[in-house]
């Protein structure tokens, strides 16, 4: 046992050893030393990634294009994707934009009400994971293993079989409306399932926070906690310290934990079926998914999926330039 | 789930089906010119009960010889909704035909446009298949279908003699019938104080908002834009007059405003756990919905209405052969096993929805326990095929206006 223990070193507590740019340092000399690789060996690390990317993403993507710009079988009205670019109909985007802007447009609600959803989820998820991510990093201690896979708990089970559950719950006499009945918050049980807003929003802030805890802990974990004591050391009180280093430093956390939540939210449509299934909060998502099961809509369906993926490639690419940012400035 | 988006696609699918081009359809059958081509030469034709259809049987297209031996060993490939056959049917089939030692093997489908596009691939060889009759002439067209040998099929003789020779397949060329049902309205006298039945126009009690966040609308563009037109009086269920296209959105728009509709295709479990009190229902899935009350409680707070004139959406299901199958003569067998009274029953008492049989009067259902006393008006009488009306296959470019209507509604404008 005795030999597996890390030998004693002058190194500050915290300080896990040497990290990666020495290594990439280290490895950079012993190339220069003499070592020989042709060019292309370290790129070629990059190619099942690439490959992967091609197969999985690209492709796809092209025949998304290909159906959006395509046409109608005749017969049975299945979308025809049209693979020359010369060829291609502009006609589902005319269409998607006219019922989005024009006159009566009536997909625009739905694309307003999915921003604000989205937006609203987002921020609970982050005022709610906050305080539990920076708790398990800072406080938890020896339990903080403990305390992550209990957070990954609900991983565990099945979207879909989360959601049912909370259909049981948030029935007219379920759990949630005898219990607020039951202390008096509610003078009667509220509809929660009745096409509400508010559920849909929570269900989704239910169904995604795993993501944002996460992302957060992960970025929190890697303050260093010698800037902590410095910020104490030379006065600042604990409300200036969390302000002022922790708060900036998690500022790359909670993009990313704003990031792996709201892109799937946007796309969400099962939550918004389960929880309320009424057109008064339709979202994004199910337009498509609607679109898909109706013969001759899957032109719309495709142009629905890119008019989102081209709205939502702006805060996309604000996040690697802030990204991008961070690492210049983590690097000077 | 599968079983809903089962239905769900019924009308959907009825919207997009029969699109057949006069053109192709004359070039391609002579016996047609005299029947009826819809005005506007060159325009689609649609099948209708106005204007029924016989379809061209090439003749290569694989009918079977009279009086040939079921093949030995073999496997028949059904391909059916989900949730649509009882199992123990089919295991009465392998047990009648044992000694040809028959396996039956079901697959299943969601919806028309999935088993169509399975069918395309041609990756699996199918024997039977359990279409809409707004799909026929699409597969058709499409070459998909085998041309029956009436000769295998005696049991025809025991359906409504409507189906024997129906207009959607004049000749019964290529399918028999399998389920019939209507639309109309469900509801609880638990919660619900009015008698729907008796409202001088019951469809209006969806718009009512003291029923607010407990209105049920069936998740099919043909069943909720009809159902709005019937509201209003107009009785053509496949109108392309935009004025009624817009009436109908305008409606179901201000629907969803007032009373946040559920629209789903989970009619036979919302009402019984009065998730919903009044809803837009079929008839088949009401006679199931008795299965789905929760355990104490009794079904007979549901009650259904359909007109009582019969002027309401009435439609039917199908079974057809696949020219694919490698076990033509077995599949003759199963779609007569099928036809069998004694079968037919036994099938409705698990999947709920009524087989056209003759000896089944409808006033039996009752007493055979096949359907509760207090939903006795879930049946579907032969008269209604009459008075009722059909939701037929759409041009396309009336289709899309309808699904455009439709698309307001549910993207909540």
């Amino acid at each position: 046992m005795a030999t597996r223990q890390a030998p004693p070193t002058d190194r500050p507590p915290g300080d896990a050893g040497p990290k990666l740019p020495h290594e990439r340092g280290a490895r950079r000399a012993s190339a220069r030393a003499g070592v020989w690789r042709p060019r292309w060996f370290w790129p070629a690390f990059a190619a099942p990634g690439m490959a992967w990317l091609v197969v999985l993403f690209l492709l796809p993507f092209y025949v998304v294009l290909s159906i959006a710009f395509g046409a109608v079988d005749p017969l049975f009205r299945t979308p025809v994707p049209v693979w020359n670019p010369v060829q291609w109909n502009p006609f589902q985007f005319q269409l998607l934009f006219d019922r989005i802007f024009g006159p009566g447009g009536f997909l625009g609600p739905a694309f307003v009400r999915t921003f604000v959803f989205v937006a609203a989820a987002s921020a609970l998820c982050l005022l709610l994971a906050y305080p539990v991510a920076y708790y398990v990093t800072r406080y938890a201690g020896r339990r903080k293993g403990l305390l992550l896979v209990v957070l990954l708990a609900p991983f565990w089970v099945s979207y879909m079989m989360r959601m049912l559950a909370w259909v049981n719950l948030l029935e007219s006499d379920g759990m949630v409306n005898r219990f607020l009945v039951g202390v008096g918050l509610l003078a009667e049980p509220f509809p929660w399932l009745a096409g509400q807003p508010v559920t849909v929003t929570l269900g989704l802030v239910y169904g995604y926070i795993p993501y944002m805890v996460l992302a957060l802990y992960a970025g929190l974990d890697r303050v260093d906690q010698r800037l902590l004591e410095a910020a104490r050391d030379l006065g600042a009180s604990r409300r200036r310290t969390f302000l002022l280093v922790t708060l900036p430093l998690s500022r790359q956390a909670i993009l990313a934990g704003l990031v792996v939540t709201a892109l799937p939210m946007f796309g969400d449509y099962f939550t918004n079926d389960l929880l309320s299934g009424s057109p008064r909060t339709s979202m994004v998502g199910n337009l498509v998914n609607d679109a898909i099961g109706s013969p001759g809509q899957g032109g719309q369906a495709a142009a629905l999926v890119l008019v989102m993926m081209v709205l939502l490639a702006v805060p996309m690419l604000a996040y690697i330039r802030a990204t991008g940012q961070a690492s210049r400035d983590a690097g000077r | 789930m599968a079983r809903m988006s089962r239905r769900a696609f019924l009308s959907r699918s009825a919207a997009t089906a029969l699109a057949v081009s006069g053109g192709v359809l004359l070039s391609a059958c002579g016996e047609r010119d005299a029947t009826g081509v819809a005005p506007g030469a060159g325009g689609p034709q649609l099948a209708s009960p106005e204007n029924p259809v016989t379809w061209p049987v090439p003749a290569d297209a694989g009918r079977i010889a009279d009086g040939m031996a079921p093949e030995q060993g073999a496997t028949l490939r059904v391909y059916n909704w989900s949730e649509y056959i009882y199992k123990k049917v089919v295991q009465d089939f392998e047990k009648k035909y044992k000694k040809y030692d028959v396996k039956v093997q079901v697959s299943t489908y969601g919806n028309m446009d999935e088993a169509v596009a399975k069918l395309r691939a041609g990756q699996v060889a199918f024997d039977a298949l359990f279409p809409t009759y707004d799909y026929l002439g699409k597969l058709v067209q499409g070459n998909f279908l085998r041309p029956l040998n009436h000769s295998y099929i005696p049991n025809i003789e025991q359906v409504w003699p409507a189906f024997q020779n129906p207009w959607y397949d004049q000749g019964w060329n290529y399918s028999v019938p399998y389920t019939i049902y209507t639309t109309g309205i469900a509801w609880r006298v638990d919660k619900v104080k009015d008698d729907i039945a008796k409202l001088p126009n019951p469809y209006e009690a969806l718009w009512d908002t003291q029923y607010r966040g407990k209105v049920g609308i069936l998740d099919d563009y043909r069943e909720a834009i009809g159902m709005t037109l019937l509201k209003n009086g107009i009785t053509d269920l496949n109108t392309a007059n935009q004025d009624h296209l817009n009436l109908a959105r305008d409606q179901l728009v201000a629907l969803a405003k007032a009373v946040r509709p559920r629209v789903n295709t989970n009619d036979y479990i919302d009402l019984p756990e009065a998730k919903t009190w009044i809803t837009q229902a079929w008839s088949g899935d009401m006679v199931n919905a008795q299965y789905y009350m929760p355990k104490g409680q009794s079904a007979d707070v549901m009650r259904y209405w359909f007109p009582e004139d019969g002027k309401g959406p009435v439609n039917s299901d199908l079974i057809v052969l696949l020219r694919t199958g490698k076990n033509p003569v077995l599949g003759h067998l199963f779609m007569n096993h099928l036809l069998d009274h004694d079968v037919a029953v036994e099938n409705m008492s698990w999947n709920g929805y009524q087989p056209p049989q003759n000896k089944l009067n409808p006033s039996e259902l009752v007493s055979q326990e096949l359907l509760p006393k207090n939903l006795e008006t879930a049946t579907v009488l032969p008269s209604y095929f009459d008075t009722g009306y059909r939701y037929l296959e759409l041009p396309g470019e009336v289709d899309d206006r309808w699904h455009a209507a439709w698309q307001e509604f549910k993207a909540g404008a």
